[in-house]
């Protein structure tokens, strides 16, 4: 009842929540030129989403961070790219311990484009195909995940594991060998090991998000004068997740993190209605 | 929210997941008149568990001096201050506020959030008295220039305030031995687990990205066998077994006798209302007021009782039992000035003489034609 007596204040108080995004077709292979401002230049009418702080379960953010954000999207047929806009006044990642990244995410239905599930990250048997992007996940593509001794300088240790400095008469342990020590690496933990940028995540209700096996969706972010301007491309027909048909309508929702208010997992903007979503056809 | 049942504040409290016990209950008895801080346990959990990239600052175990140290800075009075004030009467329960109970609306538990560089002075305050001690300073016990060693792992706590932060239910407590564990596979790195823990027993791994902690030696106790911390312990102050609810106590049980049956173990800052598993027989020379803070109205009872230890043949038989096995011991007794350690089985696994023989040599070896030399 409360979500339902929240969301029908929200809508009426703005119009905006029955705003759609219209996405245009234009001409060009939006999975490698989906920055390229060539591509965006006509795209002007950015479309208003308000968000506000996760208000539904613990932990919760005190505060709405970011209230709004602008979007617009394009297609070519076959990929779709989305271009999100929000006012942040510093960037932030999250090499070091109790620091946390800028972050958005898109989320779609899976099993029905107009039958929506709970807005709320799914539910049972209701997935949603989430894209993640981070700007930490962006800084691990342009420069590796950087070492301990690179994130704090001055750090000192004598030796890691079966890691030695010279190589003397034995046999050198395998890499299983190393990493059976450190529990994320040797427990295939996908947090432990270098992003792309967008991670793909499927989620059925909150606290139940999982890395997808497939990674497809690209991402790229910049940040200026106070202000994101984050790039989500993903190809338009997942056969086992998310299908956004030419010429049809599908449903989108919002969350984007401040990272330098500490605002990590639940801790975040969102959107608590869907956006529909037009896939035009020109 | 649910109602549990917490025998430590002798109440029921609100708590997020249903009372669920596990069918046995890891528990380690600390004897704080014998700790000297030589940081063996700390390095002995090092070498096992914490030499791996990103864990370079961790002491899953680690030792701080009382009242200055801290590891990370100014946790427990960190805490504290957020719980505000709290009354707790003698021979009552306790009607002041948990942790949980203190929440705000946004949060799971009353917290604070450490920051990296908390986690880089974990001497800090190491061997610094309550008081000054100034040139020509008399003193004669009782005196007010007091400090203790607070060894502490993580308590594996009935209620963990970790496992109730965990969005993601990435945490568990294990129903065969009560042990708490992250899901390495499933942490995402959140940390609210870390802002959530009053002792600080959760800490992140930034090469992983996760969050890690104490796993109470689980592969060791699997096997029958107490955690590296305990057994390295070099003056044998420590004993883990496994603790009963005061309703199910057994006396021939180590940690049972030690915590229920005489009131000599007392766990710490239970007024946060986790139900922490790690027991400590207070310093008897420390300051009480600060004692009865740390571990509660009943300090003034078990100093009391540990004072009489001479009078108590079967806790001195316990404590010679500390320290002589580095298996878990299940039942026990002491007979003729004899205590005797029995495992699951009820085989019998050491039998210690509570008082040590002594033998007299000669001087001069005849048959071996020397003397004999007085090096210990």
């Amino acid at each position: 009842m409360k979500i339902k007596l929240l969301i029908l204040i929200l809508c009426t108080a703005s119009m905006e929540c029955w705003a759609d995004i219209n996405v245009v077709k234009i001409y060009g292979n939006l999975d490698k030129d989906f920055r390229s401002k060539s591509i965006w230049k006509g795209q002007n009418l950015d479309q208003s989403i308000t968000l506000i702080g996760q208000p539904m379960i613990v932990p919760k953010p005190k505060k709405t961070e970011t209230s709004v954000i602008r979007v617009s999207a394009v297609h070519d047929g076959k990929w779709i790219a989305f271009r999100l806009r929000w006012k942040d006044s510093e960037v932030s990642e999250s090499e070091k311990l109790a620091t946390f990244s800028d972050a958005a995410a898109l989320q779609f239905p899976v099993k029905s484009n107009e039958e929506t599930p709970p807005i709320m990250m799914g539910g049972k048997g209701d997935p949603v195909h989430i894209f993640h992007w981070k700007y930490q996940y962006q800084l691990d593509a342009k420069n590796g995940m950087k070492s301990i001794d690179q994130i704090y300088p001055n750090m000192t240790t004598d030796m890691y594991p079966m890691e030695f400095k010279e190589k003397g008469n034995f046999r050198e342990a395998t890499k299983e060998q190393k990493e059976a020590f450190v529990g994320g690496t040797a427990a295939g933990n996908p947090q432990s090991f270098p992003k792309t940028g967008v991670d793909e995540i499927f989620a059925e209700g909150f606290g139940s998000s999982a890395v997808s096996e497939y990674q497809l969706a690209q991402g790229f972010g910049e940040w200026k004068k106070g202000e994101w301007i984050v790039y989500i491309a993903r190809p338009l027909i997942y056969e086992n997740g998310s299908k956004l048909h030419i010429g049809r309508k599908s449903h989108i929702a919002f969350a984007i993190w401040q990272g330098g208010k500490k605002e990590i997992g639940a801790i975040k903007s969102l959107t608590m209605t869907w956006t529909p979503v037009n896939i035009l056809e020109k | 929210m649910a109602k549990v049942k917490n025998w430590q504040i002798n109440r029921e409290m609100e708590y997020p997941y249903d009372e669920n016990r596990p069918k046995k209950q890891w528990a380690i008895v600390f004897d704080l008149n014998k700790c000297i801080a030589c940081q063996t346990c700390s390095l002995a959990c090092k070498t096992t568990w914490t030499s791996g990239k990103g864990q370079e600052y961790m002491f899953w175990n680690n030792v701080e001096t009382k009242p200055y140290g801290s590891y990370p800075l100014a946790w427990d009075v960190k805490v504290l201050e957020r719980l505000g004030h709290q009354e707790w009467e003698k021979k009552k329960p306790y009607y002041g506020k948990t942790i949980f109970e203190a929440a705000e609306s946004n949060e799971r538990a009353a917290h604070f959030a450490p920051e990296d560089k908390d986690w880089m002075y974990p001497n800090h305050g190491e061997d610094d008295c309550a008081g000054q001690v100034n040139k020509g300073d008399y003193i004669s016990l009782q005196h007010d220039r007091w400090f203790f060693y607070l060894p502490r792992t993580c308590a594996h706590c009935t209620y963990p305030a970790c496992l109730a932060a965990c969005p993601r239910k990435a945490i568990y407590k294990r129903q065969e031995d009560g042990i708490v564990l992250i899901d390495q596979s499933r942490c995402k790195g959140y940390g609210e687990c870390v802002k959530a823990c009053p002792y600080k027993k959760s800490m992140y791994n930034a090469h992983t990205r996760i969050s890690e902690k104490c796993i109470g030696c689980y592969p060791f106790v699997e096997q029958g066998y107490q955690p590296r911390c305990v057994t390295n312990c070099i003056g044998k102050i420590r004993i883990m077994g496994f603790i009963n609810p005061p309703w199910k106590a057994r006396s021939n049980n180590p940690v049972d006798y030690l915590v229920h049956k005489t009131g000599l173990a007392l766990p710490y800052y239970p007024q946060l209302g986790l139900e922490p598993n790690i027991y400590y027989i207070p310093p008897i020379h420390a300051d009480r007021e600060y004692l009865t803070q740390m571990f509660g109205p009943n300090v003034d009872s078990a100093i009391e009782t540990y004072r009489k230890l001479k009078d108590d043949p079967i806790a001195q038989g316990l404590l010679v039992l500390m320290g002589s096995t580095d298996r878990i011991i299940h039942d026990f007794n002491v007979k003729s000035g004899i205590a005797y350690a029995f495992d699951e089985k009820g085989d019998e696994i050491v039998h210690v003489p509570i008082k040590e023989q002594i033998f007299i040599r000669p001087a001069f070896d005849e048959k071996l034609g020397s003397s004999r030399n007085n090096t210990p």
